[in-house]
């Protein structure tokens, strides 16, 4: 089989979206919507944006579920949950009162709105875990499973220190895919 | 600078040293909390009874107002018009019951209270720590104005006023203006004023808060200040009647009072008061125009007024009841202020359990029925049918329900069960069953105690401490 490495696949940083610390919840939607609409011109889809700090160092990453549970606020309302916590409710009955709380509070309403709009970046961000680096010299059997085991939905790929570009699940999964259909025969 | 002046702010130092993983400072709530010039202006008193062993150290100390009874130490400590009450210590011989271990003991039981400030605070009941059995300490600790520290020692510890901790152990924690505590042993934790928590391991879990803003008007303090609120004006308001006990050395006897009963000398009664069989007063209790049903009791800074308790009704330390009528039965906790109004009384059925820390403060009458518990803020009909529950209901809860600041988890049947038994046990404690022969308690005991004062140094260096002394039979 003809070996494919990780950068065979990755997206090179220069084509990613990216926004730096201290941008709001809204300027990063909208730096996400500009780079989905320049789709058509490119050959990459953009599903998620990553965070760059002063240095132009990679040090967080924002997909559509993170801005998500950034909207979602209701964890906290009418009960403080980390003093349940301390006063030794189980972790069973504190989540029930989460989920109920959660479900009894309004997610889309003006408030909120107003208030996620403004949070910014590195309050949501997912922070990079050491298992979610891959060297862009690795065989394609190493990034699938780093995404398998973290499990993760794109990795961050390295060229010695250096974050170069981002390795997708779905270009991984049309990689391997595309070599099952072709080889469909002597299988 | 005089010694008190220094010993004061020396156990300032010490809170703070136990106190600094919370980031907690108590030097701004100490100012009038002690107030130097007031320690020599009030004698220490100590009861003398057959009944309890009499050991009593005291060293490098102010003990200003104070009372003490039993078995206990203090040094390097300054007290206010603070209540130290050894009758339930435990004694050497006995055994004590924790967790399926009995742990029997060598010693009788001493209170030994250490490099500490309490003001108007009550120590009473008996060690509960297993570790120390024969030893109720209270180091490093300071106690703002009616604080209850009950069957809890303590090891560095800051308690507001009105707070109660009760059969825990107290490792390096804050609990705030109001909190009731009783959890078997807490350790660096910061309590919330309002916190009501009350939990068993295994078995339940019961948690509420009051609101901190309407609390605000009931009780409070802010550092640099002296508590305030409706609860603390209400003391203040009736204080005045308790100087003419502790001026007077004899108190004319009231002849109404039954042989089998206990009315403390320095208990306030104001007519029209009347007192049954088996009732027990202790002291600093306020009675007004009350009536006190069989094997009934009004424990320390307890206030009765204008009320009528049927019987065997338990009245914790600082309870206050007003304007209101009490079926049998009735238990209500530590410092809970029942605040009826003439017009608007309060009406609380057979059986039930007032918690500890409540408040209700009405403006139209109330009736709670029958074999319910009640907790946190009551003011009207839908405050009490959001804070109570009937014990039939509350039995059948085998997991967790929560109703507006009341968290609860566990099995409602023993929650009940253990409020149930520990009345039982205090009603039996205090002589409420006495028999004419049997069952005696402290109402039939106290009957036998005669008071000694004793007086602080009253100039030089020394002034508002009192001299080394140890007494003992």
């Amino acid at each position: 089989m003809e070996k494919i490495c990780v950068k065979d696949l990755m997206v090179p940083i220069s084509e990613y979206a990216t926004v730096t610390v201290g941008t709001s919840l809204i300027d990063a939607v909208l730096a996400l919507e500009a780079a989905q609409e320049a789709y058509s011109s490119s050959k990459y889809e953009h599903r998620a944006i990553l965070v760059l700090d002063e240095n132009h160092t990679v040090i967080g990453k924002i997909g559509q579920l993170r801005i998500l549970k950034a909207i979602e606020t209701r964890y906290d309302l009418g009960c403080d949950v980390e003093k349940l916590s301390r006063f030794k409710f189980s972790d069973q009955y504190i989540a029930d009162k989460c989920e109920q709380y959660r479900l009894e509070g309004p997610i889309l309403d003006e408030e909120s709105f107003r208030t996620t709009a403004n949070k910014k970046v590195e309050e949501f961000m997912q922070r990079p875990t050491s298992g979610e680096f891959v060297s862009e010299e690795s065989s394609l059997d190493m990034a699938i499973h780093k995404l398998v085991a973290g499990p993760h939905l794109s990795l961050l790929v390295t060229k010695e220190e250096e974050i170069v570009g981002i390795l997708k699940i779905g270009d991984v999964f049309a990689s391997v895919f595309h070599k099952m259909r072709n080889r469909k025969g002597a299988l | 600078m005089n010694e008190l002046q220094k010993l004061y702010e020396r156990i300032i130092q010490r809170v703070n040293i136990n106190l600094r993983e919370l980031d907690f400072d108590a030097e701004p709530y100490s100012t009038g909390i002690i107030q130097p010039e007031q320690m020599n202006k009030f004698y220490a008193f100590y009861g003398i009874t057959t009944d309890h062993p009499l050991n009593l150290v005291f060293k490098n100390s102010g003990l200003a107002g104070s009372y003490f009874l039993g078995k206990c130490r203090v040094s390097n400590s300054l007290l206010y018009k603070s209540d130290i009450r050894g009758d339930e210590l435990k004694r050497e011989g006995a055994s004590f019951q924790y967790q399926g271990f009995t742990i029997d003991l060598n010693d009788d039981e001493l209170i030994d209270i250490r490099d500490s400030a309490l003001a108007k605070t009550l120590v009473h009941n008996f060690s509960h720590d297993p570790e120390t059995p024969e030893v109720f300490f209270i180091k490093d600790t300071l106690a703002m104005d009616y604080a209850n520290i009950h069957g809890a020692p303590t090891d560095g510890a800051f308690l507001g006023p009105f707070a109660t901790v009760d059969l825990t152990t107290i490792h390096d924690s804050v609990i705030g203006t109001y909190s009731y505590i009783q959890a078997g042993e807490i350790s660096h934790m910061k309590i919330d004023p309002g916190t009501i928590w009350v939990h068993a391991q295994d078995q339940f879990n019961f948690y509420y808060q009051h609101d901190p803003d309407l609390l605000k008007k009931y009780a409070s303090v802010v550092a640099g200040d002296r508590p305030h609120g409706i609860i603390f004006d209400f003391i203040e308001e009736h204080e005045e009647a308790f100087q003419r006990l502790f001026d007077a050395v004899n108190i004319e006897t009231i002849e109404s009072v039954p042989k089998t009963a206990s009315l403390d000398r320095y208990a306030v009664v104001l007519p029209n008061t009347t007192i049954a069989d088996n009732v027990l007063i202790s002291q600093r209790a306020y009675l007004e125009n009350s009536h006190i049903g069989k094997g009934s009791n009004a424990q320390e800074n307890c206030y009765i007024i204008h009320s009528k308790l049927d019987g065997f009704n338990v009245t914790a330390h600082g309870a206050k009841i007003i304007e209101s009528d009490l079926e049998s039965d009735v238990f209500v906790g530590f410092n809970s202020f029942l605040y009826g109004k003439k017009g608007a009384r309060l009406h609380i059925g057979k059986g039930c359990i007032v918690m500890p820390h409540t408040i209700i403060d009405i403006d139209a009458p109330l009736h709670i029925p029958k074999d319910h518990l009640v907790w946190g803020l009551i003011r009207n009909d839908a405050e009490l049918e959001q804070n109570s529950i009937s014990f039939d209901a509350l039995k059948a809860h085998k997991t967790a329900f929560n109703r507006g600041n009341l968290h609860f988890e566990g099995n409602g049947y023993l929650f009940v069960k253990a409020f149930k038994d520990r009345i039982d046990h205090i009603l039996d404690a205090n002589g409420a069953f006495f028999n004419g022969e049997n069952n005696t308690g402290h109402a039939q005991r106290n009957q036998n105690l005669s008071l000694n004062t004793i007086q602080p140094f009253q100039f030089g260096s020394m002034k508002g401490l009192y001299p080394n002394i140890t007494i003992e039979l």
